[in-house]
C-alpha cells in the first residue's frame, strides 16, 4: 500500500489539488499547502518509492530564492500585469470607448448591420490600446446597445456582436493573457504579439463576415440607421478623400524614411500621416474651414488617442524602442494623459485604478506564488514526467495532441480563470508540447484563443455577466422615439453568444490548419543593419530584439526543460527573429 | 473574546493602512518604466538600478498588500462547489482553510525568511547586474508580506470564529464570482453614466 501510494504520488497529487480546489479555499492558498502537505509525505516516502521520489527537506530552501528569483518577484514580464490593468482601468474612466462608439456607429450606421459592424471595429480597436473585456462591453452595452434594440436589431445578434467584441481584447495584442502564457511557455512577449495579430484580425474579420452573412439571410435582423437617426450627417466621400490623402502622405514618407530606418520606416510613415491628418481636422474645425466634412472631422479626431495609444503600446515594442513591460508603463502615461485632456483625470479616479490594480496584482502573484510551492513538489515527485508521458502517448502525434489539450483547456475554463490556468496548468502543458515538437508561440496563441472562447460561453462566461449587468432588465421607454422597449433576456444574451463560440472553435481549427497564421513571427525579412543598431540600445533587457535570454529578466522557463532554443521548424531556421513584420504597423483605419 | 477581537481590529487596520498606502507604488513603478524606455532612447542611457526599482516597487506593492486583499476575502476562491453549501459550511472550510492551508504556509515562510534575508542583509549581498539595487530590501518586503499575512491569518481565524458564534456580523458575505461581475459592470455603468 505505502509503495502504491509512494510510486503514483504525481497522479494522487494531482487528483488532491483538484479536491483541494473544488472545496473554494483561496487558490493561491490551496495550491501551496497541498504543495507542503506532499512535500511531506514525499520525504517520508521517498524510500519505498523505489527512485520515482527526490525529495529531501533541503529542497524546501530552495523556495525563498524561488519567490525572490525571476520567475516571481524579479521578473520584468509580469511587471506589465500592473501597468496594462492600471492603463485599462484609466482609459475606461477616459469616455474614450463611449466616443468611439458613438462616432463609429455614426460611420458605419447607415449601412446594414452598420452598428454591430461598429461595435466588432471598436471592440478591435479597444483592444489593441490594452485588453480589459468588462470595460469594452460595458461602454457597448451602454452605448450601442440601446440604439441597436431602438432600431430593431435582432436582441440575440445585438446582444451576440457586445459580447463577443467585448472579448476580443483577450486575444489582440497587448493582451494580458498573452503576457502570462508567454512568461509561462518561455518565450518573449513581442514574439507572442507578433504571433496573435494576424489570428486577432482574422478573427475580427470572422465576426464581421458573419454579420454580412446574417445581414443577407435575415435583412430585418439588422436594419441601418434611419434618416434622423444619422446625427453626423453625410460626408463619407470626404472622410475616403482625408484617409487616402493619409495614405500618400504615409506612402511618401515611407520612401523618404526607407533608407535611412530600413524596417521601421513602416511605422514611422505610418505615424507621420496620422499627426498629418490629425492637425489638419483639428485645424479644419477650430478654424472653421469647412474642407471637411463633419463626420470626417469627428472620425479622424476620435481615432486619433486610440491610435497614438497603439503606437505608444505596440509601435513602441515593434520598433524596438520599449520592452512589452515599459511599453505598458508608456500607455499607462498616455492613458493619463489623455484622462486629463479630457478632464475626466481626478485624484479619486487615480486612487481607485491603483486599489484595483494592487488588487489584482496581489491574488495574481500569490496564485503564481502558490503554483510555484506546488510545483516543487510535484517536480520532485516525477509529475512532469507523468504528464509529459500522458500526453505525449496520446494517438494521433502532434494533431491529437493539439485536439485534446484544447478540449481540456476549453471545459476547464469554466471553472478555473486564466490566470489559474496560465500558472498551474500551462506549465505542464507546455514540456510535452515542445517535445513533440510544437512551436510554443503558436501553442500559446492556440491557447490564448481558446481561453477568450471562455469568456462568452454560456453560462460561465464572464462578458455575458457584465452585458446582463447594464442590459434592460424591465421594459423601459426609449428616449428619442417614445416607444416601448422590452426587456433583453438572459435567455437571449445566452443564444446570442452561441454562433459566436462555434466562431472561436472555427478560430482555433483555422489556427490549427494554418501555423502560418502564428509563425510569421520569426520574420520573412531580417535586416541585420537594424538589429545591429539596436542591441547596443537595450542593455540588460529580456526582450532585445535577439530573444536572447539574460540578465535577471529572462523569460522563464519551466524547471528541467530547456525550452531556451526555439524548435526547429523545417529547415532554414531563420537567425533572429525581426522585431517587426510590415502588416503589423499601421493603424487599422488606414488597410 | 473581546481581548481577541481587539487584537483582530488592530491587525485589520495595519493590513489596512498598509494596503491602502503600497498601491502609490505602482504609479511610481509606472512612471519609473516609462521614464526608463523615454531616457535610454533620447539620452541613450540605461541603468541597471533604475530597471530593478521598477520590479522592487512592484514587488512591494503585491506582497504588502496581500494582508489587505486577504483581509477583503478578495484572493480568488473556485466557488463552483463551495457556492452550494450553506453559509455555516462555507465558514467551517473557511476555518479550516485558514489554520491548515495558509497558516503553516505562511509561517514557514516567514521561518525561512528571516534568515535569507538576514544573510543577504550581513553579506551586503548585491545585485548580479552591475550597478544594480543591494539585494537585502528586496527579501525583506518578501519578510514583511509574508509576516503581514501571518498576522491576518491570525485576525481571519479570531473573526471567524466569532462570527460562528455569533460575536460579529460577517463583513465578507459570499458574493459569486459572477454576481460580483454584475455588481462591477452595474458600478462601472453608473459612473459613465454620471
Amino acid at each position: 500500500m505505502i509503495a502504491f501510494i509512494a510510486q503514483n504520488m504525481a497522479p494522487i497529487m494531482f487528483a488532491s489539488l483538484i479536491v483541494f480546489l473544488l472545496f473554494g479555499y483561496p487558490v493561491a492558498f490551496s495550491l501551496a499547502a497541498t504543495g507542503l502537505a506532499f512535500f511531506a509525505l514525499g520525504v517520508e516516502l521517498a524510500p519505498f518509492s523505489g527512485g520515482s521520489i527526490n525529495l529531501s527537506w533541503p529542497l524546501l530552501w530552495a523556495l525563498p530564492e524561488n519567490f525572490y528569483g525571476n520567475r516571481v518577484m524579479s521578473n520584468d514580464v509580469l511587471l506589465a500585469i500592473p501597468f496594462f490593468t492600471f492603463m485599462g482601468i484609466v482609459l475606461e474612466r477616459s469616455g474614450m470607448a463611449e466616443d468611439l462608439l458613438d462616432t463609429v456607429g455614426q460611420l458605419f450606421g447607415p449601412i446594414r448591420g452598420g452598428l454591430a459592424y461598429a461595435v466588432i471595429f471598436v471592440g478591435a480597436l479597444l483592444a489593441a490600446t490594452t485588453g480589459v473585456v468588462a470595460a469594452s462591453v460595458i461602454a457597448m452595452g451602454l452605448i450601442s446597445l440601446p440604439i441597436m434594440l431602438r432600431y430593431g436589431y435582432d436582441r440575440r445578434v445585438a446582444s451576440g456582436v457586445i459580447a463577443a467584441s467585448g472579448t476580443l481584447a483577450q486575444i489582440i495584442p497587448p493582451s494580458l493573457v498573452l503576457i502570462v502564457l508567454a512568461d509561462q511557455l518561455g518565450r518573449s512577449v513581442g514574439d507572442m504579439y507578433a504571433g496573435a495579430m494576424i489570428p486577432g484580425l482574422v478573427l475580427t474579420g470572422l465576426y464581421m463576415l458573419y454579420i454580412l452573412t446574417m445581414s443577407i439571410i435575415r435583412p430585418n435582423s439588422m436594419p441601418a440607421l434611419p434618416e434622423e437617426a444619422r446625427t453626423l450627417g453625410k460626408g463619407v466621400l470626404s472622410l475616403i478623400a482625408a484617409l487616402l490623402a493619409a495614405g500618400v502622405i504615409g506612402y511618401a514618407a515611407y520612401r523618404y524614411l526607407e533608407p535611412a530606418h530600413g524596417a521601421n520606416a513602416d511605422i514611422l510613415a505610418g505615424s507621420f500621416a496620422v499627426i498629418v491628418i490629425y492637425i489638419f481636422a483639428v485645424a479644419d474645425k477650430t478654424f472653421g474651414f469647412n474642407a471637411m466634412s463633419r463626420l470626417a472631422q469627428q472620425v479622424v479626431i476620435v481615432l486619433i488617442p486610440p491610435l497614438a495609444l497603439i503606437f505608444l503600446v505596440l509601435g513602441t515594442i515593434f520598433l524596438g524602442i520599449a520592452t512589452p513591460t515599459e511599453g505598458g508603463a508608456m500607455g499607462a502615461v498616455g492613458a493619463l494623459i489623455m484622462a486629463g485632456f479630457k478632464r475626466r483625470l481626478t485624484l479619486d479616479v487615480i486612487k481607485q485604478a491603483l486599489t484595483s490594480t494592487t488588487r489584482l496584482s496581489s491574488f495574481v502573484l500569490f496564485i503564481l506564488i502558490g503554483a510555484r510551492v506546488f510545483s516543487l513538489t510535484f517536480y520532485g515527485v516525477n509529475g512532469h514526467l507523468w504528464v509529459e508521458h500522458l500526453l505525449v502517448s496520446l494517438p494521433g502525434g502532434e494533431l491529437g495532441f493539439l485536439i485534446v489539450v484544447n478540449i481540456l483547456v476549453f471545459v476547464l475554463a469554466f471553472f478555473l480563470d486564466f490566470f489559474e490556468l496560465a500558472f498551474i496548468i500551462v506549465p505542464l502543458l507546455a514540456p510535452a508540447a515542445d517535445k513533440l515538437g510544437i512551436d510554443l508561440v503558436w501553442f500559446g496563441v492556440l491557447l490564448g484563443v481558446n481561453m477568450q472562447t471562455s469568456f462568452m460561453h454560456p453560462p460561465f462566461g464572464f462578458a455575458l455577466f457584465y452585458l446582463r449587468s447594464v442590459a434592460a432588465r424591465v421594459p423601459y421607454l426609449d428616449r428619442i422615439t417614445g416607444k416601448q422597449i422590452a426587456p433583453v433576456t438572459t435567455g437571449q444574451i445566452y443564444w446570442g453568444a452561441v454562433p459566436f463560440v462555434c466562431i472561436q472553435v472555427l478560430m482555433i481549427g483555422l489556427t490549427i490548419a494554418f501555423p502560418q497564421m502564428v509563425m510569421h513571427y520569426k520574420g520573412k525579412t531580417v535586416d541585420p543593419s537594424t538589429i545591429e543598431i539596436q542591441v547596443p540600445e537595450l542593455p540588460g533587457m529580456g526582450l532585445s530584439p535577439l530573444g536572447a535570454p539574460d540578465g535577471g529578466s529572462t523569460p522563464t522557463q519551466p524547471a528541467g526543460t530547456d525550452l531556451s532554443q526555439p524548435p526547429n521548424f523545417g529547415g532554414d531556421q531563420p537567425a533572429q527573429p525581426a522585431p517587426s513584420t510590415p502588416d503589423l504597423s499601421k493603424p487599422p483605419s488606414f488597410n | 473574546m473581546e481581548g481577541l477581537l481587539a487584537l483582530s481590529r488592530g491587525i485589520d487596520r495595519l493590513s489596512e493602512f498598509i494596503g491602502k498606502w503600497v498601491s502609490w507604488l505602482i504609479l511610481v513603478s509606472i512612471l519609473v518604466s516609462a521614464g526608463n524606455a523615454i531616457i535610454r532612447k533620447v539620452f541613450d542611457m540605461s541603468s541597471n538600478a533604475w530597471l530593478e526599482l521598477q520590479w522592487y516597487l512592484f514587488g512591494a506593492a503585491f506582497m504588502l498588500a496581500a494582508a489587505h486583499t486577504l483581509k477583503q476575502n478578495e484572493h480568488i476562491r473556485i466557488d463552483i462547489v463551495y457556492g452550494m453549501w450553506s453559509r455555516r459550511v462555507q465558514h467551517w472550510i473557511d476555518l479550516i482553510g485558514h489554520l491548515f492551508f495558509l497558516m503553516p504556509f505562511v509561517l514557514l515562510m516567514v521561518y525561512m525568511f528571516v534568515p535569507y534575508t538576514l544573510h543577504s542583509f550581513q553579506s551586503g549581498e548585491g545585485s548580479t547586474n552591475s550597478g544594480g539595487l543591494i539585494v537585502w530590501p528586496a527579501k525583506a518586503i518578501l519578510l514583511v508580506g509574508f509576516s503581514l499575512l501571518a498576522l491576518q491569518g491570525i485576525s481571519e481565524i479570531i473573526k471567524k470564529i466569532a462570527i460562528m458564534r455569533g460575536d460579529m456580523e460577517d463583513p465578507n458575505p459570499f458574493v459569486s464570482a459572477h454576481e460580483q461581475a454584475e455588481l462591477e459592470g452595474k458600478a462601472l455603468a453608473e459612473e459613465v453614466r454620471s
